[in-house]
């Protein structure tokens, strides 16, 4: 150890160098062990990008999430864990090493479904090690979507990646790439412009040299999309890519769209294609029998044409080549090569892609905008995987219930309110649907049971009464003398915190509405850039006309009242606008220009004004649409007249800004919601820190944090649900506390929550099951550095220093938290033959202070904390106190009992050691020995198992029953309890009796043997050292 | 029995926890045995009992572990006069106590051949691991526990799963500034938490016999709640055994069985 010991003098003058410096702990090393915690939800799950099966392990698949990672199931889909939770969760492609699938795991990120609302990726990654760990490849950081992957079978160095590209902007990192080193270097083999990139990338297994890519033009913006032109194309090269010809034999001219491409695995001669035409009536599936020469026209079905950019995607039978499947809004299958199709079985709509199981055609899985499904029976009838909690939401609230509840909406998946707690866990069921469609905002009224929700563009707005089970649609609608409304995708609804029936909601003017929504009056001109240019939206699309209403644009995005002032009001536009009024909607002052570093037009996702000061408010711009993944988030304090920058260097690049939250306490502490995680500051936004414990890089669209609780909650877009509990201790971090060595975070009383309902979880072996908020006493402390050598414990003691227990402590550097579930010690029980519950029952402490006392080596930190009863008690304080004392009372009954026990068992053995040893004193032995056995088979159980070859309970038994059922209880002690208490006491009494009777004639007589031959007496140990033992 | 159960699962992780283990790998793991002790007092050893609790919140179930050279081993709790056993290894047949019967049983075949491959993990896998056939990599540097650490990949011989030959990998983060282990995961390859990522903390190293253990050991799925802290109170180096204690107690139960 003398290095150690060396290296700590060293180290310890380094710190006492630190010390006079600013100390800036970040991420990791701040963090310590406050973990985020997943309540999902899962039953509706969420978009995935794609499937990737084990060549030869069919227990083992994988599968990419649009905004939710990389999972792997070692169970064949019954079950998945997240593998990629460090980097960018926006996934395009998964591909597993042909010849070591085991180990070599290649991921393409960037999802390659280009709609509204997909998120970035950025660059491709391999993991050798079955992904427990990743390394990024160079060369692909600028790639956005990687679409695929081809790996040569028989020479797994040789790969080949399909770069589609950036959604919103050109770029030059598009096309075909090959490596013939595994990935060391990299070279560009095909490539068309800065407008197309690469869709499907496929490989001849048979013959690796030949391949196939189809390359796509395609550009979205914030207010249009367009598919197709004349780059697009289909590709094939004959020499492993060297060279690259167009195969179009058959097809019609001018532009193409989105092409599919899939080549039949029994027959490399057979391939398949969709295509995205000028002439609609040469839209959908083609075929080719001379592997690409030339091409037949097969059938234009809706299922076959539906939006390519969403659904090009078609999978062949490994086993025949004439069963082909198509993704689509519900997924096609031919079994006649082709010429007709039927839908699949009823499962959640748009179908993105589908795998066949190695070994057997009837078996399938697919992956939807809800999830992934599994068939058994040819893509008939479809199951769910349940634990899949790949939640997108674009929104969330909170309200002030007790557990509080979780309000917001998702992606092709309605709108929804939770518990963010439940008995068990935040369970499917737990779940409520308040809304179809797309869901955005929800909001609970803030005093009645009523619970506003959408649907996109706000073509419904409903107000569900929750305790009647009505509903309402209360939309602005169009009025005589106005302009026809315009309402974002995700349309903008607020409440007010000061007029409870006070609802708002944005189109290009502020709507509010005094009776929840029943009446509307419009209190703004319109607030946008109103730039007609940019609502065009009904010939958006391209060569396939797509105007779903999710390009809407030069809309009101973001409200915001100040909570100090109900007649501020801020409004933010998707055309980059900010407004303000002061006077509750009156005059309106567009403080647009007085932003600084913001490119003009970029789109202002959220406001959020200040609890700090009514001139006070933060604004988050999002310039993703316009190709600028740039942070950007401002603050003024004067009512936008300046503002100031307050995101730093030490947000990674290509994070752009959902969201913001202010705490509302420490004016200093505010939450990033951002594309690539959650990033926390405690100094107003000098220097920033990413939360990545237990928080992947998924896009958080919206953070809250809820005033009872303090908990930080979040709705990411593809990790559902992610909380924070308990933010408080980042509000009392500063240089004083960073400089401790140990530092005690204060906190409020915790309550001893008296809930004791029913929780059972059937079908939770497959289901994702939330994490629930700890109901226990939080002890959160800072450690400068880990504690790692010599002892460091916990205890906790009441106030005169008794010891009331121990606790495992954590030892991380940064914040620990350690938990405490209000109980001291369980009783001693008396040995027998099984066990008892009561053993397993510890008393509750009563309400007051106690002190936490930390021992790390030989110094010793304290700190005081309160527990209070539940409010709700059933049992009224005098009720509560005399349960206490009966628990008590029962507590010291068990370990009497027990030390009873222990007298009798001891005397016993010394008793069994004359009868074996000793002829002349067997008879006196024996007459004490059967008296004691007597009493010991009445006092415990001697014979039997815990199960169903159990005994008839004994005194003990009965007396731990009675203990764990008052020590259990939540209620006053009961008339049956008091009862039986007596009926106990009493026979314990009598038992003590015979005991002594017991003593006095056999044990009197055995002991005096034992004197009169100079044997030792039986070890009986003095009660206290017994029940140390 | 809810929290029997737990137990049981505790005992099962503690299996799995030899107490064990900058630059290369080599340079790392040469430190490490170098500040615990040395490579020569480590080799020395032929057999350790650990004496500790299990600390559930208002239970200190005293535990005993034992593990020798031979690759015999044993974790034995006492809780109400009887004696409950996990683990336990002659070297040829791995057994418990059924918590239902207090009976001892043996585990199944598989369990039994995996156990059989960390015989040779005495005192430590990483003792001698080139000569067992074993592949050590550094993977790189992690902050973990909010401490820079070496994260090492350490493969062993494979392992059946449910029928299927599976890779025995598990990564060891040494923390940077004093190479000793502080954190320990492995893939959890069967039962209701497969796929997960089983995570073993290890700190309070202390000093025993001229080598450091660590004294505090805390199990769990990582990212979940739960786990279970394990505090050891008392470690003799080399103690006498007898042998017998290891055997399956063909017919007596093992609640009763003489120690």
């Amino acid at each position: 150890m003398k290095k150690i010991t060396f290296l700590s003098l060293l180290l310890f003058a380094f710190v006492l160098q630190l010390r006079a410096q600013n100390i800036t702990l970040k991420g990791d090393e701040l963090f310590g062990d406050l973990k985020a915690r997943h309540i999902g939800p899962a039953l509706m799950s969420g978009r995935i990008n794609d499937i990737e099966m084990h060549p030869t392990n069919p227990r083992v698949m994988y599968i990419g999430a649009a905004g939710g990672g990389v999972w792997k199931s070692v169970d064949g889909g019954a079950t998945f864990s997240p593998i990629f939770d460090k980097y960018v969760q926006s996934i395009g492609v998964v591909k597993l090493d042909p010849k070591k699938p085991d180990e070599v795991i290649w991921v393409g990120t960037g999802e390659t479904w280009t709609r509204n609302s997909v998120s970035i990726g950025n660059g491709l990654y391999k993991s050798t090690d079955g992904g427990n760990n990743w390394v990024e490849i160079p060369g692909f950081e600028q790639s956005e979507r990687i679409a695929s992957i081809a790996i040569n079978p028989n020479n797994t160095d040789e790969i080949y990646v399909g770069v589609l590209g950036a959604l919103w902007s050109d770029n030059e990192t598009r096309g075909v790439y090959k490596t013939t080193d595994g990935g060391k270097t990299w070279n560009k083999i095909l490539y068309i412009n800065p407008s197309t990139g690469a869709g499907d990338v496929i490989m001849d297994p048979k013959n690796p040299n030949v391949l196939y890519a189809s390359m796509w033009e395609f550009r979205r913006t914030g207010w249009s999309f367009n598919s197709g032109g004349v780059n697009s194309g289909l590709y094939k090269s004959v020499d492993a890519g060297k060279t690259w010809n167009k195969i179009h034999n058959g097809f019609p001219a001018g532009k193409l769209g989105r092409i599919a491409i899939a080549l039949a695995p029994s027959d490399s001669n057979i391939l398949y294609s969709v295509l995205e035409t000028e002439d609609k009536t040469k839209n959908g599936l083609w075929k080719s029998v001379d592997a690409g020469a030339n091409w037949e026209h097969l059938n234009s079905d809706f299922g076959l044409v539906v939006r390519p950019f969403y659904f090009s995607r078609i999978t062949i039978d490994p086993r025949n080549p004439d069963v082909i499947l198509k993704a689509g809004l519900s997924g096609s299958i031919s079994r006649d090569g082709g010429k007709t199709f039927k839908d699949l079985g009823n499962m959640h709509d748009d179908i993105h892609d589908i795998s066949f199981h190695n070994n057997e055609s009837d078996m399938m899985y697919c992956a939807t905008d809800g999830g992934l499904y599994r068939s058994w029976n040819g893509g008939s009838t479809l199951e769910i995987v349940e634990n899949l909690p790949l939640s997108q939401f674009y929104q969330i609230s909170l309200d002030d219930a007790t557990p509080y509840n979780i309000y917001g909406g998702l992606q092709d998946n309605g709108s929804w309110w939770g518990p963010n707690s439940a008995p068990g866990g935040v369970k499917p069921r737990e779940w409520n649907r308040v809304g179809y469609g797309d869901g955005f905002r929800v909001l609970k009224h803030p005093t009645k049971n009523i619970v506003y929700s959408e649907m996109q563009g706000a073509d419904n707005v409903w107000r569900y009464d929750v305790d009647k089970n009505k509903t309402k649609n209360i939309q602005p609608m169009e009025e005589t003398g106005k302009p026809k409304l315009r309402f974002n995708w995700n349309a903008p609804m607020a409440i007010s915190a000061h007029q409870p029936d006070r609802f708002f909601m944005g189109s290009q003017f502020l709507h509010k509405s005094e009776d929840m929504g029943d009446s509307w009056t419009i209190i703004s001109p319109d607030l946008t850039t109103n730039d007609t240019t940019k609502q065009n939206q009904s010939s958006s699309g391209g060569l396939s006309m797509d105007n779903s209403g999710a390009e809407n644009h030069t809309t009101i995005f973001t409200i915001a009242e100040s909570p100090l002032d109900q007649n501020v009001i801020w409004v933010g536009t998707d055309d980059g606008i900010v407004q303000v009024t002061t006077d509750g909607g009156k005059t309106w002052d567009n403080v647009t220009p007085n932003l600084t570093g913001i490119p003009a037009n970029t789109w202002v996702y959220h406001i959020e004004a200040s609890v700090h000061g009514k001139g006070t408010a933060y604004a988050v711009f999002d310039g993703h649409t316009r190709g600028d993944f740039k942070a950007y988030a401002l603050k003024t304090t004067d009512f936008g007249k300046t503002w100031s920058n307050i995101i730093s260097e030490d947000i990674e690049k290509n994070a752009f800004v959902r969201n913001i939250q202010e705490d509302y306490e420490n004016e200093d502490l505010l939450f990033l919601g951002t594309e690539l995680g959650l990033y926390i500051t405690i100094d107003g936004g000098k220097n920033w820190s990413k939360f990545t414990n237990n928080m992947p890089s998924v896009a958080v669209h919206f953070i809250d944090l809820h005033k009872g609780t303090n908990d930080l909650v979040m709705g990411t877009h593809g990790r559902g649900i992610i909380i924070l509990d308990d933010i408080s201790p980042l509000r009392q971090l500063n240089q004083e506390v960073l400089a401790k060595d140990v530092h005690f975070f204060d906190s409020e009383p915790f309550t001893m929550f008296e809930q004791s309902g029913f929780s059972g979880n059937f079908g939770g072996e497959t289901q994702f099951v939330g994490q629930n908020r700890s109901n226990q006493a939080r002890i959160t402390y800072y450690l400068q550095k880990r504690h790692t050598f010599g002892k460091m414990t916990m205890e906790i003691q009441d106030m005169d220093g008794n010891k009331i227990t121990t606790l495992s402590p954590s030892k991380s550097k940064g914040i620990n938290v350690v938990n405490w579930n209000f109980t001291s010690k369980a009783p001693k029980m008396a040995e027998a033959k099984t066990l008892s519950y009561a053993g397993f029952s510890p008393l509750r402490v009563p309400a007051g202070i106690y002190k936490v006392l930390l021992t790390k080596g030989n110094d010793t930190y304290e700190q005081t904390i309160e527990v209070t009863y539940d409010e709700s008690s059933l049992a009224t304080l005098e009720e509560r106190k005399e349960q206490e004392r009966t628990a008590r009372e029962l507590f010291n009954m068990v370990e009497d009992l027990a030390y009873l026990v222990h007298e009798v068992t001891e005397n016993e053995k010394s008793a069994l050691m004359v009868i074996d040893e000793q002829p002349k004193g067997k008879k006196v032995a024996q007459q004490f020995y059967d008296a004691l056995e007597n009493l010991r088979k009445d006092l415990v159980i001697t014979t039997g198992d815990n199960y169903v070859a159990t005994a008839e309970p004994e005194l003990r038994e009965r007396m731990g029953e009675l203990y764990a059922n008052v020590v259990g209880s939540n209620d006053q002690v009961s008339g049956a309890q008091k009862q039986n208490y007596k009926l106990i006491a009493e026979e314990f009494e009598k038992a003590k009796q015979r005991y002594q009777e017991i003593m006095d004639k056999e044990g009197r007589k055995f002991l005096k043997y034992l004197e009169n031959n100079e044997i030792e007496k039986p070890i009986i140990l003095p009660k206290e050292e017994y029940l140390k033992t | 029995m809810k929290k029997i159960q737990l137990l049981a699962l505790a005992f099962l992780f503690m299996g799995a926890t030899s107490v064990s283990n900058a630059q290369t790998a080599d340079e790392i793991l040469g430190n490490f045995f170098e500040s615990t002790g040395g490579i020569s007092k480590w080799q020395a050893v032929k057999g350790i009992k650990f004496e500790g609790n299990i600390n559930i919140q208002g239970m200190e179930i005293p535990i005993e572990m034992i593990q020798t050279s031979e690759g015999k081993s044993m974790v034995k709790a006492n809780f109400q006069g009887q004696n409950f056993f996990q683990n336990v290894f002659d070297g040829e047949t791995l057994w418990g106590t059924n918590q239902m019967t207090m009976q001892a049983e043996r585990s199944d075949t598989e369990a039994t051949e995996n156990y059989k491959k960390e015989m040779n993990d005495f005192p430590d896998p990483f003792l001698g691991y080139k000569e067992k056939g074993y592949t050590v990599e550094l993977v790189g540097k992690e902050t973990i526990e909010g401490t820079e650490t070496f994260k090492i990949k350490l493969v062993k011989e494979p392992i059946m799963v449910d029928g299927k030959e599976e890779q025995d990998i598990s990564f060891y983060y040494f923390d940077a500034e004093n190479f000793v282990p502080i954190v320990v995961e492995r893939e959890i390859k069967g039962g209701p938490a497969a796929g997960m990522v089983g995570q073993t903390k290890l700190s309070d190293y202390q000093e025993v016999g001229g080598l450091y253990f660590p004294h505090s050991i805390t199990e769990g799925a990582k990212d979940q709640p739960g786990g279970q802290s394990i505090s050891i109170t008392h470690i003799e180096l080399n103690p006498e055994l007898d042998s017998a204690m290891f055997a399956f107690p063909e017919n007596a139960s093992s609640g009763e069985k003489k120690e």
